[in-house]
């Protein structure tokens, strides 16, 4: 600061009061000096920098569903027409009826939905529970058992395929059925005579799988469970054990009202990754079963493609579809996403 | 961490026990007896899958392995021993598996590094403040819900997004901007990277890591979940005695935020070896649905991905014993 080096000019005004003139930087000058030095730049660069960069890969992540959007809009001279990229010159609705109309969409979106649905609120809550159970009870084979859970995690499911399929088409715990003989079975009449339950085609293999804590990324759910429920603090359950609170109670009234976030962003993963799942439907639905969202992926009946845009006319009536399958979930992200990020954010995963 | 609680089962073993003769000296069951029965009573549904549903699959899917399988025409399977056969016919019968494992694990081990430092990168500007930041992350957390299974399947073959791409940046009256593909051609990172006299595999890594930055932006969501959440949990006051200190934004970054987050790195690792393998768009995973879809196939495919499962095991053992040696713990007490 070079006003350091000229002296306060001191004025006598009265006896008792004195009066100091600085002579003060301008205020221009003050700005310049706080503002245009390296430190000041390198920020603003860096700013920048980063800014650019997100909203680059925001770009990358939502172009896909741009260019899908506008060619389900697009009509069938469009594929042919060179000039046209992503604004239609045709805007048509015909591609969307078609599919809907066609593949059984509604159908198959309601099925779905339960399925969807179901399978989401029974994975939370027993993600929760078991979760709980790891997190905050000390009893012998505890670390042995949450090997088993990284183990299931490990193990990809398509490595099981065929024993999961054979499991679930000849159904019977343990040889149960097998033991209790024709007599019971053929008395209550589900199976039809055979010696085991043969639930392809239904919902129950799902069901089965997300209430016993095996559907998919279900090992993830404990994992993040486990480390957020140890995070929360003891007291909170020794308080409520005073006052009398079973291990039930303090559960469902203390510990789940205080991790609804964690909850929902469980739930939004479960339910979304089992609505646009492909691999169980397809293993447990044959194609004479119920129809379910990835069925209706086909070319629409009324649809004519044999011209000479059909690559292109084939895939945007793939996309139309798959932008029919997702619609639901992106309302649903809209509302969730909130939960998800603030949810992440407090799992505290850090804690080791 | 010692809970007091009384378990659903104990109130009831309690009166037994006061009643049966010999044994009044013990009231009741003692605390960890009580919090050990708690904890199996909630444990309780992973158990009884596990060892009810999981185990038999696991014990029948290695048996499989083993056997031919025939599909009766009355209901029912009949398995016929034979021993190692599967297995040597995947090995030397089979033309294009081992091809296959050995390229897709080249994959994986060339994919783990990008996404991981992918996704520490962004993690950690998304924990700076910035403009529009809920929008951001919101944005960025899209492909973990929506880009999965049947939309990353329709991805996968579609022809019509890489034609939308591949629109030069010839003007053609469409009001077109340029896109992610042609962002490297313009920068020439090929060009950069060859004047900076670094090998030619290094060249092609990184231009195929920009290539496939929609790849790779979509499958490290849960990564940057994790960072993110770690990032978070750094104290800041440790941040600000080291700016006191005079420690630059990069001498931070390496003495502080890297260690800080070592462990999640680990975790993130792992986490990223299983989710590539698992994900039923790997290339070794969809040649092994293909072998699964062929009639006669069946046991072979059984046969196949035990194979590349006790591969890829050893493969994750390997890397977290060479990555637990660099972690770091904070001590807490």
């Amino acid at each position: 600061m070079n006003n350091a080096q000229t002296a306060p000019k001191v004025t006598k005004e009265t006896k008792n009061k004195i009066r100091v003139d600085f002579e003060r930087t301008p205020f221009w000058d003050r700005v310049k000096a706080k503002l245009v030095n390296l430190y000041t730049l390198k920020k603003v660069v860096w700013y920048l920098f980063r800014f650019l960069l997100l909203l680059g890969i925001s770009y990358v992540i939502l172009f896909p569903f741009f260019s899908k959007i506008s060619s389900s809009f697009m009509g069938r001279e469009d594929f042919v027409d060179v000039t046209v990229r992503l604004i239609p010159k045709h805007p048509t609705l015909d591609t969307y009826r078609a599919i809907i109309k066609d593949n059984n969409y509604l159908t198959a979106l309601l099925n779905t939905f339960i399925l969807s649905l179901t399978c989401g609120l029974i994975q939370t809550f027993i993600c929760c529970f078991i979760a709980y159970g790891f997190a905050r009870f000390k009893f012998k084979g505890n670390k042995l058992l949450f090997l088993c859970v990284i183990f299931t995690m490990v193990v990809p499911h398509t490595t099981l395929q065929l024993s999961l399929f054979m499991k679930f088409r000849y159904f019977d715990i343990l040889n149960i059925m097998k033991f209790l003989g024709g007599g019971v079975i053929d008395a209550i009449n589900i199976t039809g005579g055979e010696t085991s339950i043969n639930m392809i085609n239904t919902h129950w293999p799902l069901y089965i799988l997300s209430f016993t804590g095996l559907a998919y990324k279900n090992g993830l759910f404990i994992f993040m469970l486990r480390q957020f429920f140890r995070n929360l603090p003891a007291e909170l359950e020794e308080s409520a054990c005073l006052d009398g609170a079973g291990v039930m109670k303090t559960f469902v009234s203390i510990i789940l009202p205080l991790s609804v976030t964690m909850m929902v962003t469980v739930f939004m993963f479960s339910f979304c990754w089992q609505w646009t799942d492909k691999f169980y439907t397809s293993l447990f639905f044959t194609t004479a079963g119920e129809p379910l969202l990835p069925k209706i992926i086909k070319i629409p009946k009324s649809l004519d493609t044999q011209y000479a845009g059909q690559s292109l006319y084939t895939a945007a009536i793939n996309n139309t579809s798959g932008i029919l399958i997702i619609a639901p979930l992106i309302v649903l992200y809209l509302f969730g996403q909130k939960y998800i990020v603030q949810g992440i954010e407090s799992s505290g995963l850090t804690a080791q | 961490m010692n809970l007091n609680i009384d378990a659903g089962k104990g109130g009831k073993k309690q009166k037994i026990q006061v009643d049966a003769p010999g044994k009044k000296r013990k009231r009741g069951a003692s605390l960890d007896v009580k919090q050990a029965r708690a904890g199996w009573l909630f444990i309780l549904p992973f158990v009884l899958g596990f060892v009810l549903i999981y185990l038999p699959i696991i014990f029948k899917s290695i048996q499989y392995s083993f056997n031919e399988i025939d599909i009766l025409v009355g209901g029912g399977y009949k398995l016929t021993f034979v021993g190692w056969k599967n297995y040597s016919d995947a090995l030397f019968v089979d033309t294009t598996y081992v091809t296959t494992l050995v390229s897709g694990l080249k994959q994986l081990v060339l994919d783990i590094p990008s996404i991981v430092l992918f996704s520490l990168f962004v993690a950690i500007i998304l924990n700076q403040k910035i403009a529009g930041r809920a929008a951001f992350r919101a944005i960025f957390f899209i492909p973990v819900i929506l880009t999965t299974g049947l939309i990353a399947d329709i991805d996968k073959a579609n022809t019509l997004s890489s034609y939308m791409e591949s629109s030069s940046g010839i003007d053609d009256g469409s009001g077109q901007t340029s896109t992610a593909t042609e962002i490297v051609s313009v920068l020439d990172v090929e060009r950069l990277f060859d004047n900076m006299m670094v090998g030619t595999e290094v060249v092609e890594y990184v231009v195929q890591m920009v290539n496939n930055i929609f790849n790779i932006v979509n499958r490290c969501g849960v990564q940057m979940l994790i960072f993110l959440s770690a990032l978070q949990s750094i104290s800041p006051a440790i941040y600000e005695s080291c700016s006191i200190d005079g420690a630059s934004g990069w001498e931070t970054f390496w003495k502080i935020t890297l260690p800080m987050v070592s462990p999640q790195i680990l975790v993130n690792t792992i986490y990223t070896i299983i989710d590539a393998f698992t994900s039923s768009d790997n290339q070794v995973m969809t040649y092994i649905s293909q072998v699964y879809e062929q009639a006669d196939g069946n046991v072979l495919s059984s046969a196949m991905s035990w194979m590349y499962f006790l591969i890829v095991i050893l493969f994750i053992a390997a890397v977290s014993g060479i990555l637990s040696a660099f972690v770091f713990y904070q001590k807490r007490d």
